[in-house]
């Protein structure tokens, strides 16, 4: 079966005509032109930075765009941002809104919510957009470490300039440093160069003979010394020396003052034995008084039985 | 040196002439678009004829040279992107670039080379044979029969060859996204519906329509210049082809500068 080339070309326009706008359906729906929307508005006190049709983005997902911006009468800038119905769920009552301007790529309105739980956001509030830009914050970087290396930059210009002066410091130091070998090349000694008087040269050197003849004497001395602090040692660190000699009476004294301690101990013992022993006496004491106090009851009695009697005559009991 | 200054003269009115006739000749064209009296059954005829050569006939090469080049160069550029770390800009290259600039381009080229020369050579062709002096005698209308059905049918191609190049781009993506990128599918369509404007794609049908209306018209144009003698025809191709390609600049120009303001 041949096709006429009437129905070819309908096919091929109908089919294509057919593509492109379900093509453009999926597209448009896919953006949400048959959604729901929100309008939420948004202040901010500049405008810049912002455009029409800026992405609002949560977790780097786009879930709507800036619709208009406008000025009110108190001179902050309203930004309206529209969200479509399913994106919605994501702006709640604490949600911030960040202008982010980054060094690379379009600026964008980042939304951040720490709680989902809270309640949406109302579309009569106005929260304030902050502002975070790469750019400036990157300049504000690099200002101070430009001023810096502008310092440095200065400060070599200032070197070089230096080095470069035939009158500067480094050609006055090189001239002196020249002048100074010259002098030594000419003179006997770094000395002669230094004083420049030859007769002091040789009063230094005599000086300096006088003081190596000191410097023996000296030596000599301190061998003297040296021996007799030998002398010293042996007769106090020696083995009958005098410190050997305090030790052994020091650990005798010790031994004895360990003895001692035992002593103190016992007289301890026995005093607080006494004092318990006083504690009895008083018991006895006691005891005794209340004795006493019968006999004196008995002889009381016996006294009053005596009195009666003619012959006084009791029994022992 | 007055000689010098007279020559650039001429040259500069010779052509600011040109373009305005070229213009006028437009704007002549595109008026009798719109009249209902144009779309005569012969006029409907022709149109049907053009179409069917210049879309139907093409169509296999079209989407196999579409396929090819395509792939090719979402290949090239999916893998450019990655190399540079350039990711994020995915489906902002994706949609900006290959989609609405050199799905245009390269539909463009392809109907010019082939159906923008054929007119060029055919109304040359017509003209030494004396064939459009014999249809003015017969009183027929050489715009609305000849005219007018070649510029609706570089229009109508155009606008759907393109439409079908940038879907055939689109799906060429998707396996090469997930080759290069390790990208699923939803993640494909996500990131393409984020970077798609809908003023984009109008901008591009709109300069897709221009393409069509100028590299029918330009050739049209120039077939018509020849004089009656066979020698004419080369000189006037050639004439008309290098001047579909300037227009095919300065539409793409203009559509950036579009974009950019």
């Amino acid at each position: 079966m041949t096709l006429s080339r009437e129905f070819k070309v309908g096919l091929f326009i109908g089919c294509t005509a057919i593509i492109i706008v379900l093509a453009l359906l999926y597209l448009a729906a896919g953006k949400g032109v048959f959604e729901n929307m929100h309008a939420f508005t948004l202040s901010s006190k500049s405008g810049d930075g912002f455009t029409e049709g800026m992405p609002v983005v949560f977790s780097g997902f786009n879930i709507g765009k800036v619709q208009s911006l406008e000025l009110n009468d108190k001179g902050v800038v309203l930004i309206k941002i529209k969200i479509p119905d399913r994106h919605v769920k994501w702006i709640r009552s604490d949600s911030a809104f960040i202008l982010y301007r980054p060094l690379i790529g379009s600026a964008r309105i980042v939304v951040n919510t720490t709680n989902l739980n809270n309640p949406p956001l109302d579309e009569k509030k106005i929260p304030e957009v902050i502002i975070v830009n790469d750019i400036n914050d990157a300049i504000a970087r690099i200002e101070p470490a430009l001023e810096r290396v502008t310092q440095i930059a200065d400060n070599v210009e200032r070197l070089t300039s230096n080095l470069s002066d035939p009158k500067g410091d480094l050609h006055r130091i090189l001239s002196n440093a020249g002048k100074i070998t010259t002098n030594l090349a000419s003179k006997k000694s770094l000395v002669e160069m230094v004083v420049s008087d030859e007769e002091s040269v040789k009063a230094l050197n005599e000086s300096l003979k006088k003081l190596k003849d000191i410097t023996t004497t000296v030596d000599r001395i301190l061998t003297k010394v040296d021996k007799m602090a030998d002398k010293t040692d042996s007769e106090i660190y020696g083995k009958d020396g005098a410190l050997p000699q305090v030790n052994v009476i020091l650990k005798d004294i010790v031994g004895k003052l360990q003895k001692l301690d035992k002593t103190i101990d016992n007289i301890n013992k026995i005093s607080s034995d006494t004092s318990e022993g006083t504690k009895d006496l008083h018991i006895l004491r006691s005891d005794i008084d209340d004795t006493l106090k019968t006999v004196e009851d008995a002889v009381k009695k016996l006294d009053a039985i005596i009195g009666l009697k003619k012959v006084p005559e009791f029994k022992v009991p | 040196m007055m000689s010098f200054g007279e020559n650039l003269g001429r040259r500069v009115i010779q052509m600011l002439t040109a373009f305005a006739d070229t213009i006028v000749f437009a704007g002549k064209v595109f008026i009798r678009i719109f009249r209902r009296k144009t779309y005569s059954s012969a006029m409907r005829e022709v149109l049907l004829n053009q179409i069917y050569f210049t879309s139907v006939q093409i169509l296999p090469v079209f989407l196999m040279v579409s396929i090819i080049f395509g792939s090719l160069l979402i290949g090239i550029v999916f893998q450019l992107l990655k190399e540079f770390g350039l990711t994020g800009f995915f489906g902002h290259v994706l949609m900006g670039l290959i989609v609405t600039e050199l799905s245009p381009l390269l539909t463009v080229l392809l109907i010019t080379l082939r159906s923008a020369a054929a007119i060029n050579t055919e109304m040359a062709v017509m003209k030494v044979n004396r064939e459009i002096k014999t249809l003015e005698m017969f009183r027929i209308d050489v715009i609305n029969y000849l005219l007018v059905p070649r510029v609706i049918n570089g229009i109508i191609s155009i606008v759907l060859l393109s439409s079908l190049c940038s879907i055939v781009l689109l799906v060429s993506g998707t396996l090469f996204s997930w080759l290069i990128f390790g990208m699923s599918i939803d993640v494909y369509k996500n990131i393409l519906l984020n970077a798609t404007n809908f003023s984009d794609i109008l901008i591009a049908l709109f300069k897709c329509a221009i393409y069509g209306f100028f590299i029918t018209l330009i050739p049209i144009r120039f077939g018509l210049r020849a004089s009656h003698e066979f020698t004419s025809i080369p000189i006037v191709v050639s004439q008309g082809m290098v001047n579909v390609f300037a227009a095919i600049l300065i539409i793409e120009v203009l559509s950036l500068l579009t974009k950019l303001l």
